[in-house]
């Protein structure tokens, strides 16, 4: 049996199989390629063999054990795609708008995670403040700096930028400002038996959809579904010089019911479905994306490990004397020799 | 910004007479290649000086579109082959393979149009000039095994090419060597690379288009260290098998970042 087994265990551990599997993962890759389609999760199938295939060389292949950078190196990438795996199982992917001076609300998180995501989100607080993004010229955006306020256990609320590039980590939550933000007309509805409910509309992306900005809205007590429209007035947007993204002086909102069109100026309402709606005003949201892989610390521990090993490797195996004089004798060559 | 485009013009048609000369004397059997280094020297010192003053101008560094990643790639593709040739004087003659090669991106250059394009928030960490500088010298290394491959192909051809250089057994080592340090750079560009997408987007990796054919490279330099590892190829499989990773290599660098306005989704 035993002597059955080990030619087999020797094989998958050998470097054929290693290039059989680097193989296989490039034709994996390829295809994604050659069909412009995202890596499929097929690549964790070369990837599981290129890994059995480092445990088996560690067994079978004393070479590779005796070779310490070379040894680290392997382990690095082991320890890599293990890592990479957990990630998955345990990571977030997700965004969300935020209304100005609203709190933020998990429920309303569009995400991916991985099915053991520890589902914390409900711990992450924070209400939205104002933001300020530059443009230049082109409509080119610049720099976002976005305020959000915390809850200090002894201080209160305290004020925290997020930025593209500046992350709010909140529980390992990590929220980064999108190119995705807006206006949002601040609605009151007050329904027929005296209920009052408040909330905003986020209207399309600004100014990516500068042209588009309505959307439907269902009334709180389901009496009635409207369009809104926002009938921006005064020129926000600067195509040739840099501007300053804000909120227009000069804004009426439309509300279309049927074939009733009706504009809203600011503390203005109209009777609507069972109830009343009043237009309190005009905020601003904005788009987050959010993140959560507990692994990274350790991936790039991992990473600098493979790297480490690698150099200590490469630095023992280059023959700086082969390569300053490599014929001993220059100018005489044969081929093939 | 004419100045700029003046001086870089200038520094092409020197890259371009550089390459010519070099050629016309590999054909005429003169190896040290004195005048193709001057030219080539100048050549860098006025691209340099165009590089410059663009960076000055807009205050970032060559990393941003199409045309400024060719003109560093070319730049620093010149100096690599600059050093080696001065380092390892034996490799002057294939001075002739090197520069005929890069001359492909000296006219792609060439025809490109200059944009001023401002560098996207997410370009303000120090990965990612570390990021490009593995990357820079990841091309560099196998832009010298692929000469000293081409050496080893044009002897399959004309036994008595390129005669004052070693055997191409020795050559073939040497190829390995510099292979080997451009597969440590090539690893050093990828964890760079995620250390920056980690600190501008929130994720290490993502397999955009750039990550997945970076990662391909990578996996085809692996391929060609471990098949050198079990087989011990000839010189010219082994040279054939640098240019399939140079040919990698090369779409990763010059074909995926321009399909899009920049080198991954930074640019929004």
């Amino acid at each position: 049996m035993r002597a059955r087994i080990w030619p087999t265990l020797s094989w998958l551990g050998s470097l054929k199989a290693t290039l059989v599997w680097l193989a296989l993962t490039a034709l994996v890759l390829a295809h994604s390629i050659a069909n412009g389609e995202p890596v499929s999760v097929i690549i964790a199938l070369p990837f599981a063999g290129l890994g059995l295939n480092l445990l088996l060389t560690l067994v079978v292949n004393r070479h590779l054990r005796s070779q310490s950078g070379l040894l680290l190196f392997h382990l690095g990438l082991a320890l890599i795609a293990v890592l990479a795996a957990l990630g998955r199982l345990l990571a977030l992917s997700g965004h969300v708008e935020v209304t100005e001076g609203a709190a933020f609300e998990p429920a309303l998180v569009v995400a991916e995670q991985g099915p053991l995501h520890p589902g914390h989100l409900d711990r992450v607080s924070f209400v939205q403040g104002s933001f300020r993004i530059h443009y230049d010229p082109g409509v080119k955006r610049r720099d976002t700096v976005s305020t959000v306020f915390l809850l200090d256990g002894a201080d209160g609320w305290q004020p925290a930028e997020v930025g593209d590039d500046r992350p709010l980590v909140v529980g390992g939550y990590r929220f980064y400002t999108s190119f995705n933000k807006g206006f949002a007309p601040l609605l009151t509805y007050r329904d027929a038996s005296g209920g009052v409910q408040q909330g905003a509309v986020h209207l399309p992306s600004f100014p990516l959809k500068s042209y588009e900005q309505g959307n439907h809205w269902t009334l709180p007590d389901q009496s009635a579904e409207v369009k809104l429209w926002l009938d921006i007035e005064d020129a926000v947007v600067d195509e040739n010089t840099a501007w300053t993204f804000r909120t227009p002086d000069a804004t009426e909102l439309v509300v279309i019911a049927g074939d009733e069109r009706t504009a809203l100026q600011p503390g203005d309402s109209m009777a609507l479905g069972r109830g009343r709606l009043s237009y309190d005003g005009l905020k601003t949201w904005m788009g987050y994306s959010i993140y959560y892989d507990p692994t990274r610390r350790w991936l790039l521990a991992a990473a600098a490990m493979a790297a480490l090993g690698l150099f200590w490797h490469i630095v023992g195996k280059l023959r700086l004397a082969r390569i300053l004089r490599p014929a001993g004798r220059q100018g005489v060559y044969s081929h093939g020799s | 910004m004419a100045h700029e485009q003046l001086i870089l013009t200038a520094a092409l048609v020197a890259y371009a007479l550089a390459a010519l000369i070099s050629v016309i004397d590999a054909r005429r059997g003169k190896g040290e290649q004195s005048m193709a280094l001057v030219i080539m020297t100048l050549a860098l010192a006025l691209h340099t000086v165009a590089i410059t003053l663009r960076w000055q101008r807009l205050d970032h560094a060559p990393y941003v579109d199409l045309f400024e990643i060719l003109s560093s790639n070319v730049w620093s593709l010149h100096v690599a082959v600059l050093l080696a040739c001065l380092a390892l004087p034996y490799l002057r003659p294939a001075l002739a393979t090197a520069l005929p090669i890069l001359q492909v991106l000296v006219v792609w250059l060439f025809v490109t149009e200059a944009v001023d394009h401002p560098a996207p928030v997410t370009y303000q960490t120090i990965w990612l000039p570390v990021h490009v500088s593995f990357g820079k010298l990841f091309l560099g290394c196998l832009i010298i095994a692929v000469m000293l491959g081409a050496v080893v192909a044009v002897r399959r051809f004309d036994r008595r090419a390129f005669a004052a250089m070693p055997n191409s057994q020795r050559l073939d080592d040497v190829a390995y060597q510099f292979v080997l340090l451009a597969f440590l750079f090539e690893s050093l560009m990828l964890v760079a690379g995620a250390l920056w997408a980690q600190d501008a987007w929130g994720r290490y990796w993502a397999w955009d288009p750039l990550e997945t054919w970076a990662f391909l490279t990578w996996l085809a330099a692996a391929g060609y260290l471990h098949f050198r590892a079990l087989q011990k190829p000839s010189p010219q499989l082994s040279a054939l098998l640098v240019f399939g990773v140079f040919a990698i290599a090369f779409l990763t660098f010059f074909g995926v970042p321009f399909l899009s306005t920049a080198p991954h989704k930074g640019a929004i």
